[in-house]
């Protein structure tokens, strides 16, 4: 199954890939620009989820730059939401700290992109250190989650907000689990301030 | 973005439909110099006309072979600068999951589909390391490791975002330079602020360099056990055991890697040969034909893949299929190293299927080749034992007594020429003897003429270590004492232009074979004194 799978996801990101360098030609193609990153990174989550179930997931830490990493993340949004205003704030930040690249941006790349389309003007993302643990924020000026996605904190898959599966929540969840050091492991936690707050904390 | 039109930038995609829109976002995104590619081939073209700043790869490059392959290929031979910058674009992180061995890694991956505003993004990142790391990768390039380790205290101080990438590269160049205890010492700093991986294998390495082999083994399977994704760490073991004479251990260590991955060439080298020599023909057979079709139309394969498929094939009595093999081989690698392997391999297949006439052939036509002291050591190693099947033991231990002689300070050749021995019927004791025996002969050799040069008989001791060092050109003991002895001639029996040119001849071979040699500082104090 896995290897039909993977097949079928190479070549639909391909021609994603294709599809997201044509619309980029565009300037005013942004809203069909999120949607196919949106549409990819279900796959990609997809496949994550598979990999946690059959105990396959590998974490890689190695030493990241925060301050890097999030501007690598947020110009992805910044290109496809042009009318919200995206800060990050970063003074705060360890100049390097330890986890899986890949896999946080994941994570993190799935609460920025709710957080766009249920934000009213703007979002704010920090990264700073609380309690020994590295801490990833995510906050919108937006409505806020929903009780049951409150309720859940992306330990199951939980519909948010009218739309979506909840299972990017579920993975930023499982990812943050995944980071371990000694007996301590990360974790995310959500709530309302009054807009959607997003937090990974990581060991 | 600063500066990116100065910058040469290779894109290399298979697919029409990528390169055409990579070619255009790159373009509208200031990069006036790039150049697109479909192929491999035409990269290799590329690279050897042009040094890149940035290369953008694909993972999957259709049938021929991936882009991990590539960078390998591109990294072990020296083909790009250290400081050029390697992005591979993939479509799934799984790719990502497996790590290799960190010089030879990817300095980003981009997940496909991405926009132009990210890549811009990256690429930004990316360009400002590179400035960041000049001056080391500089002296990386010139595998000035104890410069490397200079440059990188100067900028360690700072303890800015690239610290821990600086600790890494402190760490291999300490190891490199052979300060073995220093760099266990920095691995065990870095394994405090975060048990990494990679430090732990770096602490691994300096373990076996200081004898703690029984640490280094426990280390090497924590790492795998915490993750079982390090490629490099198995790898290591592997070779651990290997060197321990466990060659079973040492192969299923790497089939325990190749469930993870598959595997590069030089993985799957290294499992061929060690099924090869534990008798398990059938998985180096299987293993060595699977790769070589799966990289047919790649420059990744050499003539020796074909003559370790052969073998295999031998071994397991069907002679026509490995005979076969090596015609086949015998049509596209038409170099002098590659002929003589795929001769001698010829012979022995030849002998193995009871064609004694056409293996005496074959061997003769193979050991005309005259001058062995060119031949790198695997090719010598493949005549002699294609020498011990048709009984000329005589011709066969000549040919590894030079083999020996001409790298009396690798293990790692000792060891093979020890397993051809064996392989011949010599017993382990006997093996063993006649290494150390040729080893003490080159190293009285060497000695004599230093002794000679001491005693003022600098004429007695040119003619011995040159004449030495031209049946041994691989030994760089006697090259660099050849070297400093005709220096010290010049300083003291006077100089002539004949006499400068041999003796600067001979300090360009051995600047060449060993860019840092201590030997030549001795060499340029002795030449600095003479007269201009």
């Amino acid at each position: 199954m896995n290897d039909l799978y993977t097949a079928v996801v190479h070549d639909v990101k391909n021609q994603l890939a294709e599809l997201a360098l044509r619309l980029g030609k565009r300037k005013d193609a942004q809203h069909e620009m999120a949607m196919v990153m949106g549409a990819a990174r279900r796959l990609s989550e997809m496949l994550l989820v598979y990999q946690d179930a059959e105990n396959l997931l590998q974490v890689n830490t190695d030493s990241v730059s925060p301050e890097d990493f999030l501007a690598i993340l947020t110009a992805e949004y910044r290109e496809m939401f042009p009318a919200l205003t995206i800060i990050v704030v970063t003074d705060r930040a360890p100049a390097c700290a330890f986890f899986d690249d890949a896999l946080v941006r994941l994570a993190l790349s799935n609460a920025l992109h709710n957080a766009c389309r249920h934000a009213r003007t703007a979002i704010c993302v920090s990264a700073y250190q609380d309690e020994g643990m590295l801490v990833f924020s995510i906050v919108d000026d937006g409505e806020g989650f929903s009780e049951d996605v409150l309720a859940a904190q992306g330990r199951t898959p939980t519909a948010s907000r009218g739309t979506g599966t909840g299972l990017g929540l579920h993975l930023a969840h499982k990812i943050a689990l995944r980071h371990r050091l000694n007996a301590c492991h990360g974790t995310i936690r959500l709530s309302n301030e009054p807009g959607g707050c997003f937090r990974m904390f990581l060991p | 973005m600063t500066k990116v039109s100065d910058k040469w930038v290779l894109v290399i995609d298979d697919m029409e439909g990528m390169r055409s829109q990579l070619r255009m976002s790159l373009s509208s995104s200031g990069f006036a110099k790039l150049h697109v590619v479909s192929t491999i081939k035409e990269a290799l073209e590329r690279i050897s006309l042009h040094q890149y700043d940035v290369i953008l790869c694909d993972y999957m490059l259709g049938d021929s072979t991936d882009g991990q392959q590539f960078l390998e290929y591109l990294r072990t031979r020296d083909l790009i600068h250290r400081n050029t910058i390697f992005v591979m674009i993939t479509a799934e992180q799984s790719y990502e999951r497996v790590v290799t061995a960190s010089e030879c890694a990817p300095d980003d991956y981009l997940l496909k589909p991405f926009t132009a505003g990210q890549f811009n993004t990256r690429l930004e990142k990316l360009l400002d390391r590179q400035d960041y790391f000049t001056a080391i990768d500089r002296a990386s390039d010139k595998k000035n490791w104890a410069q490397v380790i200079v440059e990188c205290d100067k900028l360690l101080v700072a303890k800015d975002k690239y610290f821990v990438d600086l600790c890494k590269i402190k760490g291999a160049a300490l190891i490199r330079d052979k300060r073995v205890a220093q760099a266990a010492a920095l691995y065990r700093e870095i394994i405090a602020l975060r048990p990494l991986a990679w430090a732990k294998l770096g602490l691994a390495r300096a373990q076996v360099l200081l004898n703690e082999k029984e640490e280094a083994v426990r280390l090497a399977r924590e790492i795998l056990d915490e993750t079982p994704q390090f490629m490099a760490a198995y790898d290591f073991l592997s070779r651990l055991m290997a060197e321990s004479g466990d060659k079973k251990a040492a192969l299923e260590v790497l089939q325990s890697a190749g469930r993870v991955s598959p595997g590069t060439m030089s993985r799957i080298r290294e499992v061929s040969t060690l099924a090869i020599s534990t008798g398990q023909h059938e998985i180096a057979e299987k293993l060595m034909r699977a790769t070589l079709q799966k990289h047919k139309h790649s420059p990744v394969r050499q003539a020796d893949d074909f003559t370790v498929l052969s073998r295999a094939l031998m071994h397991q009595g069907k002679t026509d299929e490995a005979l076969a093999v090596v015609k086949d081989a015998q049509k596209t690698f038409t170099d002098p190293h590659s002929s003589v392997l795929l001769g001698a391999t010829e012979s022995r297949v030849h002998r193995s299927a009871g064609n004694e006439m056409l293996a005496l052939a074959a061997l003769d036509k193979v050991m005309q080749v005259g001058e062995l002291g060119h031949l790198p050591a695997d090719a010598v190693m493949a005549m002699a034992d294609a020498c011990f099947a048709l009984n000329r033991e005589e011709d066969a231990i000549r040919l590894l007594r030079h083999a020996v002689q001409n790298h009396h300070e690798d293990t790692a050749i000792k060891g093979k020429v020890h397993d051809v021995l064996v392989a011949a019927g010599k017993d382990t004791a006997e093996a063993s003897a006649m290494i150390a025996n040729s080893t003490s002969e080159v190293v009285l050799l060497n000695n004599d003429g230093v002794k000679k040069a001491q005693a003022g008989q600098l004429n007695e001791a040119i003619q011995l270590l040159c004449e030495a060092s031209d049946s041994l050109p691989n030994n760089l003991q006697i090259l660099g004492n050849a070297a400093l002895v005709m220096a010290l001639d010049l300083l003291r029996n006077g100089q002539t232009p004949e006499k400068l040119a041999k003796c600067l001849a001979r300090r360009e071979s051995l600047v060449i074979k060993s860019p840092h040699n201590p030997k030549l500082e001795q060499i340029d104090g002795v030449l600095k004194q003479l007269k201009p």
